[in-house]
Parts: structure tokens; sequence; C-alpha cells
């Protein structure tokens, strides 16, 4: 990427950051609707609660994953299970800049769970270590973590202890990695890199021409 | 001692005689069979007509959406996930633009939603006219078939007349739908919008829908073949259906009167007035039902839609490089199949740091070893066909 | 010189050639007018246009079209097939359906051979092509032929004895099992049996439906379920014998539901010597009509599960065909 269009690419990321936290910040002095719920859940619980972008995140310890998820569904009603899967924090980048962030070496867990009577769904997370990414198995709480389970295990080569049958689920038997990882690379962007952000689609109003990238074309005259 | 277990099972379930010998044999159905819906696989154990231990493969068309994504930037991202259920390609872009929309802290136009509102309603009523039309096809009765795929052929040319693709429309765009403008500096800049006429047309093909699945009604739900076939098959209760994070048609037909254009606000559904249909048994034949009724209230929401469509812009005020602000959200839709999510990660890049795509195939059709555990095998059918999925969707 | 031919026919070897011939051109033309009907048909019932352009016209040549392809096609027999069996099933299927057209009356006397069991000979033959579909199902080596092949067998037994109480009941208001002796026995009465024995011609229908396995009771392919059955493996030409068969198979059972209930070659008020001219073409009408409505249940219901066929026929068919002798019984006594 040269520099000029980079600068102005910048410029545009940081208005927009802009625009959101100021939106925030307005919004700051009012609690989100939704604290007072996953500030119940997360008592219930025993973690911490928050309300990020309309949904409710609570992270819990690693140790207490199966009984906060217990208590989920058993006290809070959240009875439908959503999904299981990961994050790897690693913070390694294919796309764009790099992050500013240091690695982080950890994986985030995630469940989500939620009801089915008022549409309540809470994004439960714990973090585990890298090296050895390894917790109880949800599968007695929640039947349908089965699949998901297995789906993290492949892909995250994170451990579910006393799942019944933590085999390959999408991959081959023979097939070695963590795909999901962000440390395992994608080979076909090793061989040929994607064209990716030098070939970014034009959106409306901004000509694709690289000189006018900066000029105050971006707003949409019609709007 | 597990023979034994399986004979005491056998001689409870199918009251043969002690003195028949009968040998197992495991049946492996799929993963190309004509009716797994691509490429499934199902491998039971069966004891002359009953399965027992039916085991699901997947991964067959596993494309790992879940890590191209982290190398493609937002918008082109869209070009991948109409592909995860392709009967209902474009349903599957909205939960995606809105979560980035969250996090972009993006107000969409009106128009716009009104108009990816419609879009999806025709989505839907497109997938749900091609699982009512192939189901009784897996039960063996051909002709249904030819009377709602002529209406879903309808509404797929207006989604083509609209989006440029039948199946993969890639209409939906950060902050609106797609662009107002032609691209590119030597393209003539042409206002676009929706093609002349397209409203009334709409509407003359939601009268046709109505009129097909009221054919279907009495060429099906009249047929005492059909009713034998599927009712009290398959029956699906709703705590496990929920344990297993089944939702959508499926968990309604069980009868949980729960529809997330009910309670979530990715879309204006709340503008509108429909009913959520239930079943009550839960079993193939209410599955079926719900979603000829589900036909019924998304023509009610796209002609409601038609009356009140605003004017105004398509598209909101974006940057011509989206860097999405960092933040996590998770944004569900009501997909055609059931709940369809996205879990955005960004780190204030051009494209997600993690994208995890809930597909409602997945969960769907996880449940497959419980509810097929000691059935017949033309019920193995019957249930897989109820439940509606599309391997894409499934596999992403 | 007409003489000469008529000597000649006299002849039994001359004459079982001549017949021989005739119904082995018989069964691909049959063959070919049922499979287009249900192609045009089907079309028909499903708002389509069905085959249109081979031969110029209405697409008429398409069976021939096809014929013409599947000898081309490769004959394919698995590895784990037993071979010589794998072989002899599609012929024993085929050589029943032929063997059936024997006693079935075209017109008064004109009749391969008029046995004096002629429906009991029938009923016999007819079976016999289900033995073929098992044989076919045991020797392809492949679970879903198996299954198919069993539920043949299945459907077999459960759906021969309502075949055959259903037909008792003209037997006995005919007193005689010849099949030509059954229609002369409906002209003498002057009415076909149809009108007393609607429940014997009902059950009959849904027997004969069931023994050429077509849906509703096409269990043994089930293409949805079974890939398609006992069929699965074969290929061309000897899955054109399976194919020939079951429109051949159709043809036959109605024309012998046509001659016991229907009054087979004859209709009231046609005086007896314009009989042996039309008697050919009003069986024929009479039969097309009834492969007619096979056709369309074909298109128009989906198939039953394997254990709700087997109570339909033990629960309601058979009681019911018994119910009907013991009426039928009571009538001929009394009346």
């Amino acid at each position: 990427m040269t520099s000029s269009p980079s600068e102005a690419v910048n410029g545009e990321a940081e208005a927009a950051d802009a625009g959101t936290d100021a939106d925030t910040e307005t919004a700051a002095p009012e609690p989100h609707p939704l604290q007072g719920y996953a500030d119940d859940v997360a008592t219930a619980v025993g973690g911490e609660g928050a309300v990020v972008f309309d949904t409710v995140k609570v992270e819990v310890d690693s140790g207490d994953w199966v009984s906060a998820l217990t208590t989920a569904r058993d006290e809070m009603g959240l009875i439908s299970f959503s999904w299981l899967s990961a994050t790897d924090w690693s913070s390694e980048v294919e796309v764009g800049d790099p992050y500013p962030e240091a690695v982080e070496d950890r994986i985030e867990l995630l469940a989500t769970v939620a009801d089915i009577s008022e549409g309540r769904r809470v994004t439960f997370s714990t973090t585990l270590t890298k090296d050895s990414p390894t917790i109880s198995s949800l599968v007695g709480v929640y039947a349908g973590a089965n699949w998901h389970e297995r789906e993290a295990h492949e892909m995250f080569g994170i451990d579910f202890e006393g799942h019944p049958n933590l085999a390959h689920l999408y991959l081959p038997d023979s097939f070695v990695g963590n795909p999901l990882r962000k440390s395992f690379p994608l080979l076909t962007r090793e061989v040929k890199p994607w064209p990716g952000t030098v070939d970014v689609e034009a959106m409306p109003g901004g000509g694709d021409d690289e000189e006018t990238a900066d000029a105050p074309s971006e707003e949409n005259p019609e709007a | 001692m597990v023979v034994d277990r399986d004979l005491v099972r056998h001689l409870s379930e199918s009251s043969v005689s002690v003195e028949l010998q009968t040998e197992e044999m495991t049946l492996n159905i799929g993963p190309q069979h004509p009716s797994t819906h691509g490429v499934l696989r199902l491998v039971a154990r069966v004891d002359g007509e009953r399965a027992f231990d039916v085991q699901p493969v997947i991964g067959y068309m596993h494309r790992g959406y879940e890590k191209l994504s982290e190398v493609r930037t937002y918008p082109q991202i869209t070009t991948l996930i109409n592909r995860i259920d392709w009967v209902a390609g474009y349903a599957n872009e909205i939960p995606f633009v809105v979560a980035a929309e969250k996090l972009l802290g993006l107000e969409v136009p009106e128009r716009a939603q009104y108009i990816r509102l419609i879009l999806t309603e025709m989505a839907r009523i497109s997938s749900h006219l091609i699982f009512m039309a192939s189901y009784p096809l897996e039960l063996g009765a051909a002709t249904p078939l030819f009377f709602a795929l002529r209406e879903r052929e309808r509404v797929l040319d207006l989604l083509e007349g609209v989006t440029g693709g039948r199946f993969h429309p890639n209409f939906n765009r950060i902050g609106g739908v797609k662009p107002a403008y032609g691209s590119g500096s030597s393209t003539r800049k042409v206002i676009q919008d929706l093609p002349a006429g397209f409203l009334a047309e709409t509407r003359e093909a939601m009268d046709r829908v109505l009129e097909a699945v009221e054919e279907l009604e009495l060429l099906v739900a009249d047929n005492e073949i059909i009713l034998a076939r599927t009712k009290g098959i398959g029956v699906l209760p709703v705590d496990v259906a929920a344990s297993y994070g089944v939702s959508g048609p499926n968990l309604r037909a069980s009868g949980v009167p729960f529809d997330l254009r009910k309670v979530e606000d990715y879309l204006p559904y709340h503008l509108f007035d429909f009913e959520i249909p239930t079943g009550e048994n839960g079993d193939c034949w209410d599955r079926w039902y719900v979603r000829l009724l589900e036909i019924r209230q998304s023509v009610r929401i796209i002609q409601q839609a038609i009356d009140g469509i605003p004017s105004g812009p398509l598209q909101a005020k974006v940057p011509k490089i989206i860097k999405v602000p960092k933040g996590e959200t998770y944004v569900r839709a009501e997909n055609p199949k059931g709940e369809m999510g996205y879990y955005l990660v960004s780190n204030g890049n051009q494209g997600p740091y993690r994208l995890k795509i809930r597909s409602a195939s997945f969960s769907n059709i996880s449940i497959l070893p419980w509810i097929l555990e000691g059935v017949l095998v033309p019920d193995i059918i019957a249930i897989m066909g109820s439940l509606d999925f599309v391997l894409g969707d499934v596999d992403r | 010189m007409s003489t000469f031919i008529s000597d000649l026919f006299a002849n039994f070897w001359v004459s079982l050639a001549g017949k021989v011939l005739l119904v082995a051109l018989m069964i691909p033309l049959v063959g070919m007018v049922i499979g287009y009907a249900e192609m045009k048909l089907s079309a028909k019932m499903q708002a389509r246009v069905g085959p249109y352009f081979a031969g110029g016209r209405w697409g008429w040549a398409q069976l021939i079209a096809d014929g013409v392809k599947f000898f081309q096609k490769e004959d394919l027999i698995p590895e784990e097939a037993d071979r010589p069996v794998f072989k002899i099933a599609p012929v024993l299927v085929l050589i029943s359906t032929v063997a059936l057209l024997v006693v079935i009356p075209f017109g008064p006397g004109i009749i391969f051979r008029d046995l004096s069991v002629g429906i009991f000979y029938a009923l016999a033959i007819s079976s016999l092509s289900t033995v073929g579909i098992l044989i076919a199902g045991w020797s392809s080596g492949n679970k879903y032929s198996l299954m198919g092949g069993l539920r043949a067998a299945g459907q077999l037994i459960a759906y021969e004895l309502p075949l055959v109480l259903a037909v008792v009941g003209s037997v006995m208001m005919a007193g005689t099992m010849s099949m030509g002796g059954i229609v002369e026995a409906q002209i003498e009465a002057g009415y076909p049996y149809v009108i007393i024995q609607f429940i014997g011609f009902g059950i009959f229908m849904i027997a004969a439906l069931a023994e050429l396995s077509r849906i509703p009771f096409d269990m043994p392919i089930a293409e949805s379920e079974l890939v398609m059955g006992y069929l699965t493996e074969y290929s061309g030409f000897r899955f054109l014998f399976f194919f020939l068969a079951e429109f051949a198979n159709m043809f036959s059972l109605s024309a012998i539901a046509a001659t016991l209930f229907l009054g087979g070659y004859w209709l009231p008020g046609i005086p007896e010597d314009v009989l042996a001219y039309a008697g050919p073409v009003i069986l024929l009408a009479k039969t097309f009509l009834l492969v007619f409505a096979m056709i369309w249940f074909r298109w128009t219901f989906p198939r039953f599960r394997e254990d709700q066929l087997q109570s339909l026929a033990w629960k309601w068919l058979i009681p019911l065909a018994l119910a009907n002798i013991i009426i039928t019984g009571a009538l001929k006594v009394y009346l």
C-alpha cells in the first residue's frame, strides 16, 4: 500500500471512530437498557457482566464454566443453546494494517445461550491459556454443545473434558492443525496474496481514482 | 453386553418372536443419496427396517468461511456468506451487515431497511416454497413440486430483477443496499433505485404465491397418505429442541411462539402486523404446515411493506474504505431455516478479526442422532426432510 | 392360396411361432404406448409439456429414443454381484409378464390359450415377477437392493392373498376359472360383474398396484429412501427389461381386471358378430382406462410406509375380501 491513500484511509477510519465514540459517550450517562439484566445474570452465575453493542456478555472463570451455564439454564431460563466457539487473540492480521496491541496469548471461549420466550440472550466468555486450552464439557448441560465443542476442538485445539466423542467434525481424520488459530497459515494466501486491501470495492460516492480518494466525494450526494 | 441390550430393545419395539434370528447391517446413507439434500452422510445400524445409532457425518461441504472472512474486507464477505444457505441467500447477508453497522454506529436509511425487509421475506417465501415442494417428493408425491416451484420462480425472478442474482444476490452494502451510483471513474454516474414496476409486480406475485399455497394445501393437506406418513412421526419436544439449539419453524412446530423477528431489531419488523404460527405436536406434519402458514404471514408483511415504503436514499454515508471500529457484537436474525447469527469481533481494521457464523441448519440437524433413534428407514427420510436443512448452512 | 395359409396356420409349430412373435412384438409395443402415456399424462398433471422434440411432433418417438439409449449403455455388473442370478432376474420378470398375456381373451375365440384354470394360472404367473425382483435385489450385492428386494417379498406375501380372494367372487359368479368362460358368463348375465363385485374390483386394483410396485406402493424402489431399490445396480438393457416389464405388467393386470370385472371384450348392445372384430378394441379401451387410473394414482399419491402397507393388507383388504366372498356365496345360493 502506498503511503498517501493509506493516510487518507486512516483519516476516514478515525473519523468513523470518533463518530461512534461520541455516540457511546453521549449514551454513557444513561446505562444501556440491558445493563440491569447483564448485572442480574452476572450476579447469579458469579461473573462480570457487560453490554457491548447490544450484546450481553458475561465473563466467568474457566473453572466456573459448567456451573455458570447450569445456573443460566436452570435459574435464568436460558434453555436454548445457540452456539459455542472461540476467538484466538494472538492479534496476527492478514488484512489491512497490523494491530497496535501486543500479542495476547489467550483463547477466549464463547458460548451464547438464549431463552425461547422473551428474546434474552447472554454470551458467556472465559479465558483459556493458549498452550493447553482445557475446559469441562457442556454436553451434560446443553445437549447441543456436542457438535459445537467438536468444532471448537478441531478448529482451536481446545480440549473438552468429559465430551463423549471429540472426533473431527468437518475435517478429515488425518488433518493436522487447528485452522482457526491465527498461527495457522491460509496456504492459498501464502502462494498468492489476496488483492484485498488494494482492490477495495468502491463505495458509493467514492471515485475509484486514488487521487480523488481524499476529496470529499465520500459523501453521498443524494443523501 | 451391547448385543443383549440391542436385542431387548429390538424385541420390545418390533414385537418379533424370540425365535426369529435377525442380523444387523450397517447402512451408509449418503454422501451421494437422492434425499440428503447435498452431501450429508448418515451411518446407521439397521435391523430390517429399523435403524439405530444414526450418526450424521458432515463436513463434505466445509468451505472454511470463518477463516476466509479473516482475510477479506467487509464488503467482500457478503459474497461469501450468501452462499451459506443458498436457498435463501439474501437472508444470510442481513445479520452480517447489521452487525458491522452496529459496530460502526451507522443509521441505515429507512428505504434501504424496507427494501431489505421485503427481499428477506421474499427469500423466506422462496425457501419455504422449495421445502414445501420437495418434502412431498421425499414421501413419493412428485406433483406438488411443480405447483410450488412455478411460483417460487416468479419470486426468484423478482429477486433477480432487483439484485442481479437469483440465489446469490450480494445486494447488501454496509450502510444500506446496493450503491446508488455506478462505480468507476469511467462509468456514467446513474442514480439507481428499485427497478420500475418492482413493487407492483411483487404485489401481484404475492397474490400468486397465496394461490399456490392454497393449491398446495389442497394437494397435500387433504392427502390421507401424507398425513399417515407424517402425523406423529419424529415428535420433537420443546425442551429437547431448545437444548440442541433447534430454532425457527422447527421450534415453532413444537408449539413455541418464538420468532426473532418479534424480539430482535435487525429490521423494522415491529412496524408490521403479523402472527407467529405454531404447531401443536411437533411432528413432521406440523413442521410442514407451520411453514405453509409462515408463507402467508410473510406475504402479509410484504404487502404492508409495499404500502408503507418511504422514499429516500438507499445508502448511509460511509467512508470509501470501511474500517470497523474495535468491538464485538452478536447479531442474530430469523432466517427461513432458523436462527442465523454472526458474532463479529473487530479490531479496528478493514476485515473482521473473527467472524463466528451461527447457522440454523447446523444446530437443527445436530438433533438427528436423538430424533432418529429406533425409527424405521422410511421415517429417517420423512424426519430428515421435515427439518429442512441445507448442507451449505450446515458446513459453512 | 388362402387354403395354403390356413393350412399353414393349422400346423401346430407355425401357429406357435406366429403367436410367440405376436407376443414378443406386443410387449415392447404396449410398453412404449404406456410409457409414452405416462410421460405425457404426468406432464399434463404437473403443468408441464413433457416429451416434445423427439420425432418432430409431440415427442412421439421419445420412447424409441429411450430404448435405443438403453441399448447403447454399458452393461455394468457389480463386482459383488452373484453374476448368473443377477443376469437371470430381469429375464424372469419379463417372462412372467409375457406369460400373463397367454390367457387374456381379446375377443370371442381370440385368445392365445384358453386354459380351464386361466385365472389361477394368471395369478400364479404374475407373482413370479416378484420372485424375479427378490433375486434381483439379493444378487446385486448392494444393501439398498437387498432392502428393496426384501420389501418386494414382503409385499408379495401381503398382497397375493387379497388379489386371489378378490378374484374368487367373480369366479364364483361365473362358475368357471377359464378367462374366456368368465367373459361369456358376463355376456350371458347381461351385466359386467363390477356391478356386484365392486368390492372385489377395488381390492383387485389396489392389490394389483402393490403387485406392480407402483406408487403408492413403490417401497421396493422408493428412490428417496433406497436410491432405486432392487434396480439400483441395473443398467443398460437389463434395466430396460425391468422398465418394459413394469409397463407390460400394468397392461396385463389391467386387462385381467377388465376381463374379470368389466366384461372383457364385451359391451352391452353390441351384436355377437361385430364383437369378433370390435372385441380387441373394446378390451383395449377398457384396459387403457384402468392403466390411466394407475398413472393417475402414481402422480397423485405419496408412498406408504412398509408397515402401513402390511396393516392395510392384513387388517383391511383381506377381511373385506373374505366378507365379499361370503356375500357373493349368499347371493349365489339365495338368488
